[in-house]
């Protein structure tokens, strides 16, 4: 770095080991330990059933995560997917066979509840580009927007159940081998990927969270890409809604509860800087698949589901600290 | 900036300076807004802002208070302390479980208790250079895990030495409890800290521009291990609040959910998310309108269901309002 005509393979292939020392190796091996470890505590955690049931399981935090993902690159965060998921869970099931009303429209009831989730989104986008608030406040804000919606939709009568026995049993039938909600769940992780690696709007996202003045400087369009991410989070919650409404086959406003204290710590030991500017969608995905193995595992080996929190969060504590330890400065900025 | 006034004594600024900084725009937000608010439901209803009315308002107000003037300090410094209230509700619980046997000596234990917690979790930050972001929701699950243990996930009831801390949500001064007067003290105590100490100086610089106070030789560790100290011992004090009004605790009851209320009551007080800006007297205007929100809806008409959404509402139109959008300035 400091002769740049001297040796300049040297730096290269630094960088291209740090890669593969904090990339996705680290994480992969991990996952393969902990298959190891507890299908040795319970053979039942190896079988085909248990595998199934934990594709069933992540399918739902994975689609969160692509959205929650391409906004953290950027430098922002998404507190709001509990809230968009309730709105559009509870919108989607009071729009197609429930209980509870008449007002089944069929297919439509999908464009809806992603239509909800997009327009909350949207503003969420409008409100972080535009007026300036920080996404965390926003985001804070639409999560309450999101979850009043819910309950108002809600009002005081009974929990609706889906009646419709294809829709309530679609996300547990098994195609090729995979339950459907999975398939669904990869579709999204794979759309996210080459949007995140080949396109400008993907590219764009990274380049904001490295620099915001350069890529503004150097004429891109910040804010429509901020608006942008915030958007695709938005339909991807809601999508994540409508499933987790589907899987449980009744709707909830707290249809979504719990699943931020999943997707942040996944996204963050899958190597997401919460600065910004690093990380991917691919590696958050399996961070999601890290802890819900440890969560199946963990439950199926007999732990107290009292200290389920406290392993994710000492979990996380070791990831951040891990990935972190190299990178230590006595200048580095760290908020 | 002005080469002619470096030549002669600097006669401190000039009070118009002083004056429009006083009435800044964001400095007086946080009371309008509440005096605004108070209006609405005076004019509406009346019956909510007499004695009962107020003594319910402030009584709810004061444990979201102390976790949001915890949570200023910390945000002050440019970090965030989202374990803050999981530090009171195990606070709460250790209080309840202490309290028979040990009296007096149960309250200081366990703010000392919480105030180290609070200091470690500013060790980690300090010395391993991780957001805090990360690193206090990674505690937040562990302070859940050891809440919900150590109380057996059952609610403990405070057997004996029960009215050494339910005095302070019984005794009222002007139709309000105790516990928001303590509140208010330690308001004026950070406000005093920040504006005349050092230390609290330090903190402000930190969260204005971190490397430029590390290279102004401002001892960074100490401020954070200070902020986050500071951020445990007011959850502690929240946690004290929490068992005067119930008499129990459990990981689920009272003071369970007061995360996002802290948070919310911070930054609606004026506190920069951003770091650098926080007025901790403003911070009480702050815990008041979010704890009045829930009365504003009833008494302009709307049902209960509606709170969380004017909730959301509005915690953006208030940062909307006062938040700073200096030119060139990168909001995240």
């Amino acid at each position: 770095m400091t002769a740049p005509t001297a040796d300049r393979q040297t730096p290269d292939m630094r960088l291209i080991l740090s890669r593969l020392r904090l990339g996705p190796v680290g994480l992969i091996a991990a996952l393969a330990v902990l298959i190891l470890v507890f299908s040795f505590l319970n053979p039942r955690f190896a079988s085909i059933e248990n595998l199934q049931n934990v594709l069933f399981q992540v399918s739902v935090p994975l689609i969160i995560v692509v959205g929650t993902t391409l906004v953290i690159q950027m430098g922002s965060i998404d507190l709001a997917p509990e809230g968009i998921m309730g709105a559009a869970g509870m919108a989607w099931i009071l729009l197609s066979p429930n209980s509870r009303l008449d007002s089944d429209i069929g297919l439509w009831a999908w464009p809806v509840a992603l239509g909800l989730g997009l327009g909350l989104g949207l503003v969420t986008g409008l409100i972080y580009a535009k007026l300036k608030v920080p996404s965390f406040v926003v985001t804070l804000g639409t999560w309450y927007v999101g979850l009043g919606i819910a309950i108002l939709l809600y009002g005081n009568d009974l929990l609706p159940s889906l009646t419709s026995e294809g829709l309530a049993r679609w996300p547990t039938q098994v195609t090729l081998g995979l339950p459907n909600s999975f398939w669904l769940a990869a579709f999204v992780l794979a759309g996210g990927v080459l949007l995140s690696h080949y396109t400008h709007l993907g590219r764009g996202l990274m380049a904001i969270g490295n620099n915001e003045g350069i890529a503004r400087s150097s004429g891109m369009k910040v804010d429509l890409l901020k608006i942008a991410a915030f958007t695709i989070a938005g339909v991807l919650s809601a999508l994540a809604g409508i499933l987790a409404t589907m899987q449980l086959g009744s709707g909830s406003p707290d249809i979504g509860f719990g699943q931020l204290f999943t997707v942040i710590p996944a996204a963050v030991i899958g190597g997401t800087a919460l600065s910004g500017g690093e990380g991917g969608v691919m590696r958050s995905a399996l961070g999601v698949v890290l802890l819900v193995i440890l969560n199946n595992g963990l439950v199926l080996a007999g732990v107290d589901p009292d200290y389920q929190s406290g392993v994710f969060g000492t979990l996380l504590l070791v990831a951040i600290i891990a990935v972190a330890w190299p990178q230590r400065g006595r200048l580095k900025v760290a908020k | 900036m002005n080469i002619a006034s470096s030549s002669r004594p600097q006669p401190g600024p000039s009070l118009v300076h002083r004056l429009s900084r006083a009435v800044a725009w964001n400095a007086v937000a946080p009371p309008l807004v509440f005096a605004g608010m108070l209006l609405v439901v005076g004019v509406l209803n009346a019956n909510y802002l007499g004695p009962i009315g107020i003594s319910i308002a402030t009584a709810s107000a004061a444990p979201i208070m102390l976790v949001a003037l915890g949570q200023a300090m910390v945000l002050n410094i440019g970090s965030i302390d989202l374990s803050n209230a999981a530090i009171s509700l195990f606070g709460t619980i250790l209080l309840a479980m202490a309290l028979p046997s040990m009296g007096l000596g149960a309250i200081v234990g366990v703010l000392l208790l919480l105030t180290l917690i609070g200091a470690v979790n500013g060790a980690i930050l300090a010395y391993t250079q991780v957001p805090s972001f990360a690193l206090t929701l990674g505690t937040l699950g562990i302070l859940q895990t050891a809440a919900l243990v150590t109380s057996g996930s059952e609610t403990i009831y405070v057997s004996e030495n029960r009215e050494l801390v339910t005095v302070l949500y019984n005794t009222r001064l002007a139709s309000i409890p105790l516990t928001f007067w303590i509140g208010v003290l330690v308001a004026i105590a950070y406000w005093a800290v920040l504006r005349f100490t050092v230390a609290g100086q330090n903190m402000t610089a930190v969260g204005k521009n971190e490397r430029g106070a590390l290279l102004s030789a401002v001892p960074v560790r100490r401020v954070k291990i200070l902020a986050f100290a500071i951020s445990g011992f007011t959850g502690g004090l929240a946690g004290l609040a929490i068992v005067a009004q119930a008499g129990s605790a459990s990981a689920s009851g009272l003071g369970s959910a007061l995360l996002l209320p802290g948070i919310a009551a911070a930054l609606v007080g004026g506190t920069s998310i951003s770091g650098g800006v926080t007025n901790p007297i403003n911070v009480i205007f702050g815990a008041l309108t979010v704890a009045f929100v829930p009365i504003a809806i009833q008494a302009i008409g709307f049902g209960a269901q509606a709170q969380s959404l004017v909730y959301g509402v509005f915690i953006i139109v208030v940062v909307a309002l006062t938040t700073t959008r200096a030119r060139g300035l990168v909001i995240k």
